[in-house]
């Protein structure tokens, strides 16, 4: 009976072991006349009656041990609720919990099979499970659970379908839960006895003889560590209190055997020399072998004299500590992608110069630009493809190049060494042709004579080589500047003394010098865009000169070492000027002489600075090969400052003998920027 | 199918049935079948060729294209899937077109100059402007029949006007950056070994400023041309020398080519009208119906006008310089626009109340110069850049059908010619004939 007492094995198991106990045991004639008594299907009971025997009894243990089927435990296959038909071919069956396969059985074919049922007595109990692939014998309790089921009766015997019902609830006679009697009247008026408690406790106040206000009790300690601020006596007269700074605490390094981390090594203690005085650490940890040996505080005197002085002598005063987010101070600039357009990527390339691109120079419809080089050549080049159009060859190195303002005039000017040349650009229609033509014919040379000195300062000579004028200066000319109106211009003779800065004009051949007394070598001379106003660009200062009146009218100080090149806002009161050791100062002329906004970018010389002609833009270049581009908006509201943003860094030049992008000029109706380096290439920078 | 046991174990299915329009030779069985989901386009072409091929025996391997919902598949099937969000649980419905691809490269047509011009209207001739102030005539694409001298700058624009009395009369027009623009009358079945040079007949003068492009109308009747003067100008080209006119081109031409400087009586006329409105450089105009004219200029924007009216009805404002424009497309009423930054745009100008452009292309990395439609297909469209590839661009995919790369410089302009071949000209002098390249 010990297989029965294993109570995880399941039913099925057990009935297994029973069934194949069954078969294997020769069994008694007395069973086999018990069930082949029993053909028709019988009450239970009284099947259980016949079944006296010993295996029967373990059938029923069995069945009462594994008390239900529902909480039955799982078959022994384990592939699921598969169609069988998918094993149909496969030598297994399905696998066990471990995952191992489960065997076929061998199959009995259909007469042995039916040999062994006519030779079993209890053949017709036994049912194939395909699942499991085995044979299961039905116990004597299933039969009759399907017996019942057969008969429509509750499948377990021992439930009662038709049990007394059990009447819980009394019904003896309750009255109803709620009184009906009317609210008495004390529960609507004051009560006496409080009123009575009341007044007792407002004599017993006013005799005094209840108190409300304990007296405060004084604490018999206080902390000794406490800061000494929030003692009565700092508040004492008013006065605000500062207590002294309270000395360290000793660590566990000043401890007489500390741990061996704070021991400094020699090479530390060493180092220690080499400090300045104050740096240097005031305690050095040592090791004692015991309290005993440590000798007496060397500094102690002097350090207890110290802190007396300290806490007698030492003026203290409360710091005012500012609470500020370091990223509230940046100023509060727009988004740059809300100021575009702006010039961000190189597309077009001009190549063709051999030696550096010293000046550019856009027409002012914006189909060409002209380029100078210090190999001795000019070209025109299509700016829309690239292509270049024409190349002067004028023999000595471009210093600057310049076209004529007006769009009807296409001239152009180029300087070099002390010559300045106007050439015809055959661009223009018929009738601007003649027109320039008639312009750039000198018949005979026109020579300044300012009888001062024996070299006249410029001379105007027709220029055979190709068709033009040149003017033939005193000394090198460095810029030229047209006016607005294309009929004077000008040109900076730097090393020229007095006659440093000139004035042409074109109608009548004539040049002026109006600037006799020059403080300072000029950089650069530029005319206002709208009056007639001149600046005149010095290596210190910008002066600005009204050239009707003909007077200083202002002197912008822009505090840099030497000024390289300056450009006028197209309002005509903003004015950048770029610095050879790479800041760039904004001068708002209605505010000061000082600069507005000084923006240190460049690491290396500024050699142009340019504002675009109707976009809010500038740009510097310079020879560190790169090109800034700045949003510069100028507001009409006076009362508003220009806004100076910086948008984008242009790169793509190659550093060439020390000097990268040597000019750079804005299209004249795109937010394009053209920039010409050192490097032999002209850039053109689109939106 | 053979392909379900040749996919892998891993992969998932997509079951699709595989339609077309072409005709039967090349119909595959519609019925579905499951195919790996990670299959790109070559391997649904791969499977397509396999299912011809098991209908018909010598059939040709050919490339297919695939269209799902109007979209040509460009990645893998279940990315695709993915990234349009479409089913992959019911049958798919692949359409399969011919792989629109260029053939083979032509011998590139050599210059003298930069190609600045072309136009491959007439399918047996090819008209090209130079920078070196000639256009060309190459017949067949082969050789140089005639040469069109006489502009004293750079062509930037040809046009075929029509052929009259008969096949072979053309009648032609350039313009040129010396501000004219010219036109010119020849018999195209010359006989001869040698380029014959022609003279023009007719000098229109008007413009202030280079003409950057020209078009003519539908009728031939009218020229209008775009100038860096702002304006763009009308002429009426239609009044010819009326009865000899024939008569006199031949003479014309006779002349011109046995004594090649010798100063002969041309016409000059002037514009019929002028179309103000833009305030900067007009680069590209487009005739494309009778009454009306699409422009675009460096001011940005692109225009619509009314050619009776001389108004602009439809305005259109971009962020970027323009320097071409075409009409074509769906209902030839798409507006193709491309200009200083690598994108291709096309704008529906049908759409009331928006600027947004419908399809936006970026795969060139410089400038664009030139973009055609192509001229019986509402999908396919040309672009060059100065990166120096032509792209051949389909509406329905974001990636460019086919790069062609044969230009080592600028490429200035570009054209279909015969319908199946896309003619490319550029700053390294080369004009470039891409051919085979069938469009349905």
């Amino acid at each position: 009976m010990a297989r029965t007492k294993k109570s995880d094995r399941t039913k099925r198991e057990i009935l297994d072991e029973q069934s194949a106990e069954n078969s294997s045991l020769p069994e008694s004639g007395n069973q086999d006349e018990n069930f082949g008594r029993s053909d028709a299907l019988e009450p239970a009971h009284d099947e259980q009656e016949s079944s006296g025997k010993e295996d029967d009894e373990e059938r029923h243990h069995a069945a009462e041990e594994s008390d239900s089927s529902e909480d039955e435990v799982a078959p022994r296959n384990t592939i699921g609720d598969v169609p069988l038909e998918w094993y149909k071919e496969e030598e297994h069956i399905g696998y066990d919990i471990s995952g191992k396969k489960i065997k076929k059985q061998t199959r009995k074919d259909r007469i042995d099979s039916f040999l062994a049922g006519a030779d079993d007595s209890k053949s017709w109990r036994k049912i194939f499970d395909e699942y499991n692939d085995e044979e299961v014998e039905l116990t004597k309790e299933e039969i009759g659970i399907i017996r019942r089921i057969l008969k429509g009766k509750t499948p377990n015997t021992e439930v009662d379908p038709y049990a007394d019902y059990v009447d819980w609830f009394v019904w003896e006679d309750k009255g109803h839960p709620l009184s009906n009697a009317p609210e008495p009247k004390r529960r609507f008026i004051p009560s006496k006895w409080e009123h009575k408690k009341v007044l007792r406790y407002v004599r017993a106040i006013r005799k005094g003889w209840i108190k409300f206000d304990k007296p405060e009790e004084e604490p018999p300690f206080r902390l000794l560590w406490d800061d000494d601020s929030n003692l009565e006596d700092s508040r004492r007269h008013g006065l605000s209190y500062i207590p002294a700074p309270k000395p360290k605490l000793p660590g566990h390094e000043e401890s007489y055997n500390p741990s061996v981390e704070y021991i400094p090594t020699q090479e530390e203690i060493n180092s220690y020399q080499l400090m300045y005085e104050e740096d240097r650490p005031k305690f050095i940890p040592r090791r004692f072998e015991s309290l005993r040996s440590v000798p007496a505080y060397e500094s102690a005197l002097k350090e207890g004299f110290d802190r007396c002085l300290d806490l007698y002598l030492c003026p203290r005063t409360r710091k005012k500590r500012l609470n500020i987010d370091p990223e509230a101070l940046k100023p509060k600039l727009p988004s740059r992608k809300d100021l575009r357009p702006y010039p961000t990527t190189c597309y077009l390339e001009y190549r063709g110069h051999i030696g550096p691109v010293q000046s550019i120079s856009i027409e002012t419809s914006g189909q060409w630009i002209a380029s100078g080089s210090t190999d001795g050549a000019v070209r025109i080049w299509e700016i829309e493809t690239g292509r270049c159009l024409k190349v002067w060859d004028v023999g000595e190195a471009v210093q600057h190049v310049a076209w004529n303002p007006l769009p009807e005039l296409p001239i152009l000017a180029i300087s070099l060494g002390q010559d300045v040349l106007l050439l015809n650009t055959g661009l223009g229609n018929d009738e601007e042709q003649l027109k320039v033509k008639e312009l750039l014919n000198v018949a005979e040379p026109v020579i300044t004579d300012d009888a001062s000195d024996s070299t006249p300062t410029v001379s105007w000579i027709p220029y055979t080589k190709y068709d033009g004028i040149r003017l033939k200066h005193f000394k090198a000319v460095s810029t030229i500047e047209w006016h607005r109106k294309g009929d004077y211009f000008t040109t900076v003779v730097p090393s020229g003394d007095s006659r440093a800065v000139l004035l042409h004009q074109l109608s009548k051949k004539s040049t002026h010098n109006p600037f006799k007394k020059l403080h300072g070598l000029p950089v650069s001379a530029v005319f206002h865009p709208t009056r007639s106003i001149f600046f005149v660009a010095t290596k210190k200062h910008v002066r600005v000169y009204d050239l009707v009146k003909t007077k200083l009218i202002k002197k912008l100080e822009a505090g840099v070492r030497e000024i390289s090149s300056i450009s006028i806002h197209p309002g005509g009161d903003n004015v950048i000027v770029g610095s050879k050791e790479g800041k760039m100062c904004w001068f708002d002329m209605d505010l000061s002489s000082q600069p507005y906004k000084m923006l240190k970018i460049h690491p290396k010389d500024i050699t142009n600075v340019a504002f675009h002609r109707s976009y809010p833009l500038f740009a510097s270049c310079s020879d560190d090969c790169t090109a800034y581009v700045f949003h510069g908006m100028v507001y009409s509201d006076l009362n508003q400052n220009p806004l100076v943003v910086p948008l984008e860094i242009l790169r793509g030049h190659t550093s060439s003998n020390g000097r990268g992008v040597l000019d750079c000029k804005f299209h004249p109706r795109q937010p394009w920027l053209f920039t010409a380096g050192a490097d032999s290439v002209i850039k053109l920078y689109c939106h | 199918m053979d392909f379900n046991g040749s996919s892998s174990e891993g992969s998932r299915q997509v079951r699709v049935r595989f339609l077309t329009k072409m005709p039967p030779p090349l119909r595959a069985p519609t019925s579905a079948i499951a195919v790996p989901s990670n299959l790109t386009r070559m391997g649904l072409s791969e499977i397509v060729n396999l299912l011809l091929k098991n209908g018909n025996d010598d059939y040709q391997h050919q490339p297919f294209d695939f269209l799902v919902d109007g979209e040509l598949i460009r990645m893998p099937l279940d990315q695709f899937l993915l990234a349009k969000g479409i089913s992959a649980e019911k049958v798919l419905e692949i359409e399969y077109i011919k792989v629109v691809a260029p053939g083979k490269q032509q011998d590139p047509l050599m210059h003298d100059e930069w190609v600045s011009a072309v136009d491959g209207s007439n399918p047996s001739f090819i008209l090209t402007g130079c920078y070196d102030g000639s256009a060309r005539l190459w017949k067949g694409g082969e050789s140089c029949s005639h040469v069109l001298g006489g502009h004293n700058g750079a062509i930037t624009s040809v046009n075929i006007i029509k052929w009259i009395h008969g096949e072979n009369n053309f009648h032609l027009a350039t313009g040129s950056k010396d501000r004219t623009l010219r036109l010119w009358m020849l018999n195209a079945v010359e006989p001869g070994n040698y380029p014959v040079e022609v003279r023009a007949y007719k000098i229109l003068k008007g413009h202030n400023s280079s003409v950057q492009s020209i078009s003519a109308a539908p009728s031939g009747d009218m020229l209008c041309s775009g100038s860096w003067d702002c304006s763009i100008k009308l002429w009426d080209v239609k009044k010819q020398p009326d009865t000899e006119d024939d008569s006199v081109s031949v003479k014309k031409r006779k002349v011109g080519s046995n004594t090649a400087h010798g100063e002969e009586p041309q016409f000059e006329a002037e514009a019929a009208s002028t179309l103000v409105g833009h305030t900067q450089c007009v680069s590209s105009v487009v005739w494309p119906e009778a009454d009306t004219i699409y422009s675009a200029s460096w001011d940005h924007s692109i225009r619509q006008w009314d050619v009776e009216t001389g108004k602009d009805p439809w305005n259109m404002v971009c962020e970027k310089v323009l320097n071409c424009l075409d009409v074509g497309g769906e209902n030839s009423a798409l507006v193709a626009a491309g200009g200083s930054d690598p994108i291709l745009r096309i704008w529906d100008p049908r759409k009331p109340g928006t600027l947004a452009p419908v399809f936006q292309f970026a795969s060139h990395s410089s400038w664009i110069t030139a973009c055609k439609w192509h001229p019986r297909s509402w999908f396919h469209l040309l672009s060059a850049s100065y990166d120096g590839k032509v792209m051949l661009w389909d509406l329905r995919t974001a990636w460019p059908l086919a790069i062609i790369d044969s230009h080592k410089d600028k490429v200035l302009c570009t054209d279909w010619w015969k319908d199946d071949s896309v003619i490319s000209g550029g700053a390294d002098s080369k004009l470039c004939i891409s051919s085979g390249v069938s469009i349905p």
